[in-house]
Formats: structure tokens, sequence, C-alpha cells
């Protein structure tokens, strides 16, 4: 398998099935070193899926997913060795603190890491002798971020990293997401918040029933559909009420 | 009102539909009321004696009958060589050691019974020497075949003897049967309760994404699970030897390397038995009640609370193979009968088979998600 300098992920023509779903059917596409690839789509359109077979958690019943240079298929550890993964649900030990947790899943990736430092990269380094259960929704997330990062992973995953969270929290880790973006990482993420994508994503997958309907910047989206003579329904105003909750309640994470 | 009886059918339904509070509000009384009912706590009990044969005849087999008595059982009959029936009178619940000679039953020779008591037990002496005595009385006379004029009352002869036992009754029975229900609760519902919550939370999924994994994460888990075996093994029999004023193994030191081995196959057994458990529920609501029916009728059953000699042998044949039965057996004969671990071979037989089968069934039903 060759893949173009400069190509992290490629998926090929990937199927899944569940029973008589197909989760899965048939997708391709390449993410490029650097950039924030989003895939978007409804819930149950296979976004988490087609995520989880590039972790290597999950087998494909057929396709290949190549993570850079090695295929899932063949080495799914050594996948899993350079990538960060947050899952959409996730989860760490109740009893444990910030620190212990991160040094945990370091061990398990064999890294040695300063954990004050990975949850300073988040902003967390303040909370590091608290309990998991003591964090907000907001935190848990940046936590399960830094998590993600215990292994400098060439590739991080992001699945639905936004959902359930305040519009102060969202931007908050929106603003963190570019930082680790800045600093050379490639960024995969799901999301069905599109002004989520429009702002993050370099380039867009639009995913539904399984298979790729979309693939380009959000720009070029938006402009294919104004070709086409489109008009929104409601028009246009210079600010969104989410501006409005914003400005009432301050853009700064309260934490 | 109309309001009110709907919120009541909706409450109704809700209560039904939970299985742990259905669990706790009827399984578990009604197995305490049949398990208590089915105990023989009011009744006679038996006194256990123990008989060595050296006659090995028609007579000596008759004789042992006899002893034994018809449908009622009075006296609990228990065969076995001079050694074993003199080490159980003094250091288990035997309370009387009957040896039979080679010459009883053959004619013109007076035989004599020996019989050893333990001193401490008088009154169960007075009904072990009155069922003796009725017993060789009517026997020999119907076996010898002679005429009533020709009897000769004294071919069999008594000859009793005592002994200080050193068995510590109750209270010591006690310490190492609630050790190894401990054992039980310890490895199945820790290793269920944490594993159970890891999984539905996602814990052990976001293991699995990282290239060394949850199985060495499960190894460290089941590891902790079986320091935490060993060391409350410890703490529970030394409190109670201490709080209750008994010995522990008759004070061999290793007694304590022996318990220590016991705990850890113990342990491995129940929580590969919580790893099985965990490895099928999907959450707490389903794992508890399972786990509970699992543990409930072995801690009744195995002869932890009270000896199994009180329940009915219909239920006994079967309990004597709960592994409960095996460990709480194995670390009575050690702490209590001054056993070594090396003499405990059916215990150990049947902890290693439960021990096996329980992992083969651990590794079908465990499901990472």
């Amino acid at each position: 398998m060759t893949t173009s300098p400069g190509t992290v992920i490629v998926a090929k023509d990937l199927r899944k099935k569940y029973d008589d779903i197909t989760a899965v059917n048939g997708i391709s596409f390449e993410v490029r070193r650097g950039e924030v690839f989003g895939m978007l789509g409804p819930n149950g359109a296979g976004k988490t899926t087609t995520i989880e077979i590039l972790e290597g958690m999950r087998d494909a019943d057929s396709g290949d997913a190549i993570i850079n240079g090695i295929n899932v298929k063949e080495d799914a550890n050594a996948v899993k060795a350079i990538i960060g993964v947050q899952l959409q649900q996730n989860a760490f030990f109740d009893n444990l603190k910030l620190a212990e947790i991160i040094d945990l899943y370091a061990r398990l990736y064999r890294a040695k890491v300063d954990p004050v430092k990975i949850l300073a990269r988040v902003g967390l380094d303040h909370r590091k002798n608290s309990k998991y259960a003591e964090l907000s929704g907001g935190q848990k997330q940046r936590l399960s971020i830094a998590v993600a990062l215990v292994n400098d992973p060439v590739i991080l995953f992001l699945d639905e990293p936004t959902t359930g969270l305040d519009p102060q929290a969202r931007r908050q880790l929106w603003a963190l997401v570019k930082k680790i973006q800045a600093e050379g990482s490639t960024i995969m993420l799901t999301t069905h918040y599109m002004e989520e994508a429009e702002e993050l994503c370099d380039r867009i997958a639009v995913i539904e029933n399984g298979e790729i309907i979309a693939l380009d910047t959000p720009d070029a989206l938006i402009d294919q559909l104004l070709a086409t003579g489109f008009k929104p329904e409601k028009r246009v105003r210079e600010a969104t009420l989410d501006d409005v909750f914003l400005n009432l309640t301050g853009r700064d994470l309260r934490d | 009102m109309k309001i009110y009886l709907a919120l009541t059918i909706v409450s109704l339904k809700m209560y039904f539909r939970n299985r742990q509070a259905l669990f706790w509000a009827l399984f578990f009384p009604l197995l305490i009321m049949i398990i208590f009912g089915i105990m023989n706590f009011d009744g006679y009990n038996a006194p256990e004696v123990g008989v060595h044969d050296a006659a090995q005849n028609d007579a000596s087999r008759t004789l042992i009958q006899a002893l034994r008595g018809g449908d009622n059982e009075v006296l609990d009959v228990s065969t076995g060589t001079n050694e074993e029936i003199q080490y159980e009178l003094k250091f288990s619940g035997s309370r009387a050691a009957i040896v039979i000679p080679e010459n009883y039953g053959v004619e013109g020779e007076l035989a004599v019974i020996e019989v050893t008591y333990d001193q401490r037990f008088m009154q169960e002496r007075a009904v072990v020497s009155t069922v003796i005595d009725q017993a060789t009385d009517a026997l020999f006379k119907e076996f010898a075949e002679v005429p009533t004029e020709f009897r000769v009352e004294n071919s069999v002869s008594i000859n009793e003897s005592f002994i200080e036992g050193q068995g510590q009754g109750f209270k010591a029975w006690l310490i190492p049967g609630i050790s190894a229900m401990a054992i039980m609760q310890t490895g199945l519902f820790t290793v269920v309760f944490t594993l159970v919550r890891f999984k539905s939370q996602g814990v052990l999924r976001r293991l699995k994404a990282t290239p060394i994994g949850a199985s060495h994460f499960l190894a460290g888990q089941l590891t902790t699970k079986a320091i935490v075996v060993v060391l409350q093994t410890y703490v529970l029999v030394i409190v109670g030897a201490i709080v209750l004023g008994v010995s522990v193994g008759n004070g061999r030191i290793g007694a304590w390397f022996d318990l220590t081995i016991l705990a850890l196959l113990g342990g491995a057994l129940f929580i590969a038995m919580g790893l099985a458990v965990s490895g099928w529920a999907k959450n707490e609501e389903t794992a508890a009640p399972v786990a509970n029916i699992i543990s409930m009728p072995m801690m009744f059953l195995s002869g932890v609370f009270f000896p199994l000699s009180v329940m009915p042998d219909w239920l006994t044949r079967w309990s004597q193979y709960l592994p409960l039965t095996y460990l709480a057996d194995g670390m009575r004969a050690i702490t209590v009968e001054g056993a070594s671990i090396t003499t405990l071979g059916s215990e150990l037989l049947g902890l290693s088979i439960w021990i096996i089968v329980v992992f083969i069934v651990a590794t079908k039903m465990f499901r990472w998600e």
C-alpha cells in the first residue's frame, strides 16, 4: 500500500455490518498531516464505527485503514501506540487523583511523562489533586484529552468532544483543539454541531447511512450549496443566540 | 383519585422491574426460611462416634448397623482405622472411639470392645454406652444362635477408658468457616462490583484503546483482590482466635503457611467466579442478584454457621461438593484439627476442579463492553 507523502490516515473502502445493520458501507478518505479533519453526520450515521476502526478498537469486515503507514489490521497495537484516543463515552477511575490517572495511562503506553505538564496543556494543572468525580463536564472532557496526549500522539482522535458542554466550555475546548493542532498534531474529530465543524475543521466529510455523501473544505461546501441557488429561510443576522448567551454570561470558563 | 391510581400503577411497574428490590424482598427471606426450616435444630442430634472394625465379619457389620440404629439414627457412626478414630476423638467433633476386636463374633471367645470417651462430654458418653450395651447384648445372642438356656452372658465385654479431648468446640469451629465465607464474599462481590462498574462506565473500553491494554489492567485488579483475600484471612483468624480464646492449628507455625495456600486457592476460585459474573452482566442491577444467588445458598449449605450434620442427608449429599464446603472444611481441618495441608486430599482436589471449571466458564463469558 502506497500513501502519498503527508498523508497520515488512509481509509480504503471500509465496511462493517452488525447483524443485519450496515454501519459503514464503503468509506474511503485520506487525512493530511497537520490538518483537522471532521466527520459530520446524524446519530447512527456510522461516524463512531468508522473512527473506532481507525483506532484499532473494532475490526472492519473489509477494507483497509492505514495509520501513519501502519495497517491497523496487521498491527493494531502499533497503531494504538502512536495515536491519542478520546472515546465518545469516557470514564476514568473515580477514586484516583487526576495526576494518578495520567500516570496510570502513561504506563499503559510505556511513556514517561510529567503528569502536571500534561494537565497544564489542557488547563487542569491546578486540579491535579482532585478526583475525577469532582470535575465539571468540560473539565472531564479536557481530562480525557489530556489522557489522549500522554503518548505524544501523531494523530488525535476526538469522538464528539463537545457533546453536552455549555457554550463557554465548548469554546474553550475549541481553543484547546486549535492549540494542539498548532503544536503539530493531526486531529480527526466527529461532531454533529455544524458551527464546531466550521470553526475547527480544515476539511469535513459528511456521512449518512454509512457512506460519505460530501467531502471538502467547509467554505467549498457552502459555496457549492449557494451555487445551486440555495437561499436560507431566515435572514442571516450579524449575531446568533449563542453570541447573546456568551455576551450575557461571559466568555470565560469559570473553573 | 384517578391521578393517584395512575401514579401508583406506574410506581408498582417500576418496583417490579427492579430486580434487586425483588431479590431482597422475596428471594432472600424465603431462602433463609427454607434453609433454617429444613435444619434439624430442635430434634435429637445423634452423637458422632468413630468405629474401627478389626473383625470385618458379619457379626461386626451387624453390630455397626445396630449402633447406627434403624430409620431413626441413634449414633452418627463413621468408620476408619484406629488412628483415625482416635484422632477424631481427640481433635474433632467425635465423642467416642469404638474398637471392635478381631475375635468379635468368634464362637467361644471373649471379645473385648474398647471404647474411649472424651471425658468432657459425659452426657454423650451415657447415650453411647447405653446404645453399645443394648446392641451387643441383643446381637450377640441372636448371632450365636444358641438356645437361651446355654447363652454365655459375658462373651462380649466392654472396656471403657477416657481421654481429655483437644477439640475446642463451636467457637473454634466457627472461625475458619466464617473466614472461608469472607474469602467468597471478597472474591465474588468486590470483583463483580468494581468490574461491572468499570464496564458499564466504559473504563474497560478506554483501556482497550491503549497498546498495553485492558488485560494487564485486569491482571493487576485480580492480583490486588488476591492480596486482600490473604490479608483478610490472617486478620479474621487472628482476631477471632484472640477474642474467642482458641488456638490456631494447635499452635503449629506451619498452619499459617497452609492457611495462606488455602486462602489463595479459595481466592482464585471466587475471584474467577466474580470474573464470570461480571463478564456476563451488563450492569450492577443484573450482577448483584446473580452474585447473591450464587453466594447465599453456599453461605448456609457449606457448614459455615452450623455443622452439615444438622442438615438432612439428601441435602448434604449435594452440599458436600460446593466450593465453599471444600474451602471451609480445609481451613477448619488446619485451624481446628491441627491437620497439615498434605493430608487434605479431597478438599484440594475439590477446590482444584472447581477452579478449573470456573476459569473456563469465566474466559468463555467475559466481555469487555
